[in-house]
């Protein structure tokens, strides 16, 4: 479905918003020459962190014109600094960082969305600052 | 503007990408693509269950295939994007349209 998935991305004139395949090795070149903006979600670990930064000089190497790393599931202001300081060191840009949030767990449980349940979910506020991001910076 | 969403499994990316998609529908059309093996976009974007386990596979007589330059081929659309999205996208709320890539059914094609 690469092909179908190219297509779309490069031929709607609507925004469009892509859920990968966890991991980007299925990525094709094709279909990444459509995407101007990549969001990697990475935790604020050390391994999240690492396959975050391999997929970053892979989406490069592809050519995608915007790649940001996006924070989530933060905890402490010690979580964002770990996540700030690697991103620093490997010269990647950071765009929005997601608090933990029980709002999250609950909706995952009750298979609904957080944004339905919990508007005002502080993860939902972090989502719609990292969107007002990526509009202002397109 | 055309945003992609990656990340390790468990990482919230599927949590990230549907809330995003639905922020960014209170100001504009958006399409939200699942190509996830794994689809669980409907449900973060807020479709009922039931509905979320219903979305069709995409009928194996609206593709074809087309030489992908190596040697193979590949699975294109036959029909323009916008006629695609609304043929086969799920109404996900204001503004929004959801689209599972998934496998594609054989239909009556056969």
């Amino acid at each position: 479905m690469r092909g179908v998935l190219r297509g779309l991305v490069s031929t709607t004139s609507r925004m469009t918003v892509v859920d990968l395949e966890a991991g980007l090795e299925h990525l094709s070149r094709g279909t990444a020459r459509h995407v101007d903006t990549l969001l990697l979600i990475a935790e604020p670990y050390f391994k999240s962190l690492e396959a975050a930064q391999r997929s970053f000089a892979l989406a490069k190497d592809l050519g995608i014109g915007q790649i940001y790393l996006v924070a989530n599931k933060i905890r402490s202001p010690r979580d964002e600094s770990t996540v700030r300081e690697f991103a620093g060191r490997h010269a990647v840009p950071v765009a929005g960082v997601v608090p933990y949030d029980p709002a999250v767990v609950e909706a995952d449980e009750r298979g609904t969305a957080v944004m339905d349940g919990r508007p005002d979910a502080t993860s939902v506020a972090a989502i719609r600052q990292l969107a007002d991001r990526l509009l202002t910076a397109a | 503007m055309k945003i992609a969403v990656g990340g390790k499994g468990g990482s919230g990316k599927t949590t990230v990408a549907g809330t995003l998609a639905r922020v960014l529908a209170e100001r504009q059309q958006v399409v939200a693509l699942d190509d996830d093996s794994n689809p669980n976009l409907a449900v973060t974007l807020g479709l009922p269950h039931g509905q979320a386990a219903d979305i069709p596979a995409i009928p194996r007589d609206w593709l074809e295939e087309q030489p992908d330059g190596e040697g193979g081929t590949r699975l294109e659309l036959k029909v323009p994007a916008e006629v695609f999205i609304d043929r086969f996208g799920v109404p996900a709320g204001h503004n929004l349209t959801l689209l599972v890539m998934g496998q594609p059914s054989h239909g009556g094609s056969g």
